[in-house]
């Protein structure tokens, strides 16, 4: 069967501007991709290109097996597609949107009065189906748009950032509708500034920073791939130096917020005593000291040079 | 380019592309006219806050210079009119539409901002239909508003002359001239994206009617007053609007009074799916 998602070489210029350079995908059939980034890396971009709604500078995609800039429409049939922001008009109820989602995609009306109520069910929106969406909160918008995006039953789900700007309970829900979807047969492709969701969500991902794809597998693998867990003390400034020296000794450099000294503790785990002990020889007072076990935020610091924001 | 027009059309050959993971239907055009129109008929209603305005400033507009104005029908040179009432039947009917005949445009630049819009052409749609919808909205409220403006015209005593046929004319006439500013706004939202541009119009609109025979007649005006407003198309289809309603029923008022606004609705729906085809090629 063919992937449902492939990208070759897709670059993305907006005047001098080069927001995608270069980005090859390759998307299996029934898989969650998770694209991730910091704001500005091109992940909007490349989604965009991948639904129809840029047309790609250089490079080619195919998505469900049809190619977006000469068989774009039938792409525009084949997916479904949640962008940012949830971008749904607040004078409309939730099951007018249904129903008008419906006939774009050429349902009957009788089907999509059976399709719409059931969707409203699954992402738990019943009871607010004939109110506008005007009085939803952020949570309750992004599961409509979810359910929105799946009224044609579509085997490829494009989500960009899906829970950016949600409360943890919103995120949780949102994250188990997808693996749900997922588990149903759905290839997802998702772009999130989240390591934890990518972590959760995604059998395979890609780390895109300054528009060109900087790592990519399992999340499992690349974390095993960093090997070392990742040491970090908080000191005074003027002890910050003579510290960055002694544990230099320990393993190499990492980065990590500006005021903090990291390592990759080269012995493990079991080497700390020793990173202890030179550390008080040398006089240098702790305030802090931290170990962690690899994390995709560890990844993304290997891969990028720097640290998602808000994370650590 | 070929590659741009592939794009563009939602409506191509679904058997030509065999190596799809599933087969693909294809929407019915006619159904999404009508639902987008529905939409946006619906949700224009329920603005009632942008609704309501366009229907009460003409009519105060009218009880005012109705009994303000009343003694200028014995001026020199005043059409030969029953009451100053009649006189501005048309001109109150066109203002009450002109407020809120960019509304398609302020709504589609919305959709725009809000990316609603690429919710729509990202789903299988004919993007004509996107146009069309706005367009069906703005046109049923100007007949909404329309007749309302006429019954309370009726209420305090104005008479059309020229009977049914002329009432009918009025209606069309306005609907189209609603179109005609709707396309104008709809063509500014494709190319600005941006509500506040599209917003920034009315003024002009609003001036275009007072720079008209709409409240007074041209015969009475001078200097360049006169010159602009009698190279002004609105006094081009006020003027026949007016003999309708105070001279009485005449073909060749009637097909000026609705060939105008029709040709101009043409003009401008051609250049707002021109536009729309533009911007889908060059994204």
């Amino acid at each position: 069967m063919t992937q449902p998602i492939v990208a070759e070489a897709l670059v993305r210029r907006f005047g001098d501007l080069t927001a995608v350079d270069g980005v090859d995908l390759h998307v299996d059939e029934g898989e969650v991709f998770a694209f991730l980034g910091p704001n500005g890396a091109g992940k909007s971009t490349v989604v965009r290109m991948l639904v129809t709604l840029l047309r790609p500078t250089e490079g080619s995609a195919r998505v469900a097996g049809f190619d977006v800039v000469t068989e774009a429409a039938a792409v525009r049939r084949s997916i479904g597609v949640a962008l940012q922001d949830a971008a749904i008009d607040p004078m409309m109820t939730g099951n007018e949107l249904l129903l008008l989602q419906s006939v774009m995609h050429g349902l009957p009306r009788s089907a999509a009065r059976v399709r719409g109520p059931e969707l409203l069910e699954r992402v738990g929106l019943t009871a607010a189906g004939d109110r506008r969406v005007g009085t939803y909160s952020g949570g309750m918008r992004r599961r409509l748009d979810l359910a929105l995006s799946l009224i044609h039953e579509p085997r490829v789900l494009f989500l960009d950032e899906p829970t950016t700007g949600l409360d943890p309970t919103s995120r949780q829900s949102l994250w188990e509708e997808v693996r749900r979807l997922n588990d149903e047969g759905t290839t997802v492709f998702l772009t999130t500034q989240y390591l934890e969701e990518a972590d959760q969500l995604a059998g395979r991902l890609a780390i895109i920073d300054g528009g060109r794809i900087v790592r990519e597998g399992a999340p499992g693998t690349l974390k095993e791939a960093i090997g070392s867990p990742t040491l970090r003390i908080d000191t005074p400034d003027s002890h910050r130096d003579s510290a960055a020296e002694v544990l230099a000794r320990f393993g190499e450099p990492r980065p990590c917020r500006e005021g903090r000294v990291a390592i990759g503790l080269a012995g493990g785990a079991g080497g700390m005593a020793e990173v202890v002990r030179a550390l008080d020889e040398a006089g240098i007072p702790l305030d802090h000291l931290e170990l962690d076990a690899p994390s995709l935020d560890d990844v993304f610091a290997d891969a990028t040079g720097r640290r998602l924001e808000g994370a650590e | 380019m070929t590659a741009a027009r592939a794009d563009d059309q939602s409506a191509d050959d679904p058997s030509a592309v065999g190596a799809g993971m599933e087969p693909p239907h294809r929407g019915s055009v006619l159904a999404q006219a009508v639902e987008l129109s529905r939409r946006s008929i619906r949700t224009s209603f329920r603005n009632m806050a942008a609704f309501i305005p366009g229907l009460v400033f003409p009519l105060m507009l009218a009880a005012v210079y109705s009994a303000q104005f009343s003694r200028a029908l014995a001026l020199p040179g005043f059409p030969k009119v029953d009451s100053f009432l009649d006189f501005i039947v048309p001109a109150s009917i066109l203002q009450s539409v002109s407020f809120g005949a960019t509304a398609a445009g302020a709504e589609l630049a919305l959709d725009i901002e809000g990316g609603f819009f690429d919710r729509l052409v990202s789903s299988p749609v004919a993007r004509v239909t996107i146009l069309i919808g706005r367009l069906a909205g703005s046109a049923v409220e100007a007949l909404v508003k329309s007749i309302i403006v006429l019954i309370v015209f009726f209420v305090f005593g104005a008479r059309v002359d020229g009977g049914v046929g002329a009432v009918i004319v009025l209606l069309v006439a306005s609907v189209l001239l609603a179109l005609a500013i709707g396309a104008v706004g709809l063509l500014l939202a494709i190319r600005t994206g941006s509500q506040e541009a599209v917003n920034a119009t009315f003024p002009l609109v609003f001036v275009t009617l007072f720079v008209s025979s709409a409240f007074f007649p041209t015969e009475l005006m001078t200097g360049w007053y006169q010159a602009v407003a009698q190279n002004n198309p609105i006094t081009w289809i006020i003027d026949p609007l007016r003999r309708l309603v105070i001279e009485g029923w005449s073909w060749s008022d009637a097909g000026l009074a609705i060939g105008l606004p029709g040709a101009l609705a043409v003009l401008t729906m051609a250049a707002a799916v021109l536009g729309l085809q533009r911007k889908m090629a060059s994204r």
